[in-house]
């Protein structure tokens, strides 16, 4: 497997640093794409990228700020508009994505903060472009004590791009990530992302990530809560529409006792749109007392909508409180005449009823203007968005 | 203001109003009581738009428009308001929010300018003193996580902050313990006026001893099978509505 695109990309690394990844780069050749008879991949079907060709990266069309009072780190196409470019070395790399990627990267975050210390706000801005493929990868180190916030926005054009990105985070004791996402690449981007974070004793990750759709999106959230009081909120929305597919894999690892998460997921799922949601939770045997909740709730908005939802439960510890739920629907008919009766039109009401089940997930988000970011971003999706601009 | 000839409706498969004749003159208080069943509920429905309530025959007039030819949201901001007997849950949506967008969604189609953001909340801040609901139950959710109480004197907020010309308040004092009862019976009190109506949807008697009704009608099997003054409602609770079921 090294299609024309990827096996030039290769070719055009410098000599050293295909020596020191040419593991990485074997890998992604003997294993390629996953494919749809893996069972993680069983909904998301990939074997389009193995002959997809990309362009070289030039310079983005996009026009996008960052947000005011945050710092920011902007990449466009790949490559990095401001700061050095760091060295680093890739040690994750198991399966073809995240292996290609390990081959490929060229830069990306590296965040660490010192010992009880609080980061300024980081506003991480990808802006994919004119067919380009980029592979960034990110490492966020919290040490003991410290504080940080992160929002990674990608955003695109209308061309077919690719990213894969990696975002390799550890949180260590007491620490607290505040860690947001937007995915916004355009209608025929494909974004494959891998989080992979570990919380330490008594820290706290809060993430909360929106998801708009692409050709093909795929998050795989993995977070490990390996110390004991290691805490987790894994909250998300995706609304893709048009014919663009998300696919969430959230995997929460309790491997310590007294560890705790908390997870929350809204879609709404609309026009010829697919979404698939898988939101595994393991308790390992160690991790007594472990306090776990999951809830997936997703609205389906025409007919042609899909959803594939699927929460996973293994628990092997007997000491345990985890509870889960999923539902599926349509909006409900009586709050939409109850609108009506009071005035609004139908559209306006329709509309404000979806933006209200998205946003209660958004409202999770602490940093308001993060918050306001994301609420505009899912507005802009949704018609006739000016009807709750005051909601906001 | 409302004239109601030979209503037939159904819902589904369901005949539920079969032959209901009703005027309702400007300043007139209505009210209509009757056995569970009797359609009272379909009624308000019916007068105020939900989809699925259909009128196979009849026709209702409301200030000379044919009421039922508009959408729910024209009936509105025409002045029709509707208290319902279980509202609506809304999470995510603010009273506050509410409020603000029925108010402003009625006037833009009627024509008239949007209303002040300082004016409007100085405003709903004085109609919520009636209806004894807390300032900071504005921000919360639509009737989210409210009692059955408050859900009822937030119906009556809105009606205050609307300010509609016939009132259709379907039970709206069910559930209420005498001090919000008294608080709703205010707020509709205070609504009362010679351009405005109102039709109580009640089965109790005991409203009507705050809201005084000039007429008192009793619907049962899909039509009003008497018509009197407020003593009507009097004999209602002694005698129950068999003696008219009968008749």
């Amino acid at each position: 497997m090294s299609a024309a695109s990827y096996q030039k990309a290769w070719d055009q690394l410098p000599e050293t640093l295909r020596v020191a990844r040419a593991g990485a780069w074997k890998q992604f050749v003997a294993k390629g794409f996953p494919s749809k008879r893996e069972e993680d991949w069983r909904y998301t079907d990939l074997s389009a990228l193995n002959d997809a060709r990309f362009a070289e990266a030039t310079e983005t069309s996009i026009v996008a700020t960052t947000l005011q009072n945050w710092q920011s780190l902007v990449f466009a196409n790949g490559q990095r508009q401001n700061g050095e470019v760091r060295a680093f070395e890739t040690p994750l790399a198991d399966d073809g994505i995240t292996a290609l990627n390990a081959a490929l990267t060229r830069d990306g975050l590296d965040l660490r903060v010192a010992r009880k210390q609080k980061a300024e706000p980081l506003h991480l801005l990808c802006l994919n472009s004119a067919a380009a493929m980029t592979h960034l990868r990110h490492r966020v180190v919290l040490e003991a004590g410290s504080e940080a916030t992160l929002l990674i926005d990608t955003r695109g054009d209308d061309s077919a791009t690719l990213a894969t990105g990696v975002l390799e985070v550890e949180i260590g004791a007491n620490a607290r990530l505040r860690l947001l996402r937007i995915q916004d690449g355009g209608q025929a981007s494909t974004d494959l992302f891998r989080s992979q974070i570990r919380v330490g004793r008594d820290a706290r990750l809060e993430y909360v990530g929106l998801d708009l759709g692409g050709a093909l999106v795929r998050h795989d959230l993995n977070v490990q809560l390996c110390e004991p009081g290691a805490y987790a909120e894994v909250h998300g929305v995706f609304a893709p529409g048009g014919s663009t597919h998300v696919d969430t894999h959230t995997r929460i690892l309790h491997q310590a006792p007294h560890t705790t998460s908390r997870e929350v997921f809204r879609g709404l799922v609309a026009d010829r749109a697919h979404a698939v949601f898988n939101g595994r939770i393991v308790v390992e045997k160690a991790a007594q007392k472990t306090d776990s909740e999951q809830k997936l709730a997703s609205l389906l908005l025409s007919p042609g909508a899909e959803i594939n939802a699927k929460p996973e439960l293994e628990i092997y510890a007997d000491d345990v409180k985890c509870a889960h739920g999923a539902t599926c629907g349509q909006l409900d008919e009586m709050a939409l005449y109850y609108l009506r009766s009071r005035g609004l039109d139908s559209d306006t009401a329709r509309n404000l009823l979806l933006f209200a089940f998205a946003h209660e997930v958004l409202a999770k988000v602490g940093a308001e203007d993060a918050r306001r970011e994301m609420e505009r971003r899912l507005a802009n999706r949704l018609p006739g968005s000016t009807a709750y601009e005051d909601l906001i | 203001m409302l004239t109601i000839e030979n209503l037939h409706a159904r819902v589904g498969d369901k005949e539920i109003l079969k032959g209901l004749s009703l005027t309702v003159k400007p300043g007139e208080v209505h009210a209509i009581m009757g056995p569970n069943g009797a359609g009272k509920s379909t009624l308000g429905h019916l007068l105020a738009g939900r989809e699925g309530y259909e009128c196979t025959q009849g026709s209702v007039s409301f200030e000379g428009r044919d009421l039922l030819a508009l959408e729910t949201e024209e009936r509105a901001a025409a002045g029709i308001f509707l208290g319902f007997q279980y509202p609506v849950e809304i999470p995510g949506v603010s009273n506050m929010y509410f409020l603000k967008a029925a108010m402003n969604a009625q006037r833009k189609r009627r024509g008239e300018p949007e209303i002040e953001a300082t004016d409007f909340l100085a405003f709903v801040r004085m109609q919520i003193k009636k209806v004894g609901i807390e300032p900071a139950m504005l921000q919360r959710g639509v009737n989210e996580g409210f009692s059955g109480g408050e859900k009822k004197r937030n119906e009556i907020l809105q009606m205050l902050v609307l300010q509609p010309k016939l009132m259709v308040l379907d039970e709206t004092d069910s559930g209420l313990d005498i001090d919000a009862l008294k608080m709703v019976s205010d707020g509709i009190n205070a609504m009362r006026s010679p351009e405005r109506s109102v039709i109580l949807v009640t089965h109790y008697q005991r409203l009507l001893d705050y809201v005084k009704p000039d007429i008192v009608h009793v619907l049962a099997r899909g039509r009003i099978v008497k018509s009197g003054g407020p003593e009507l409602a009097l004999e209602l609770e002694e005698r129950g509505y068999g003696w008219l079921e009968a008749a």
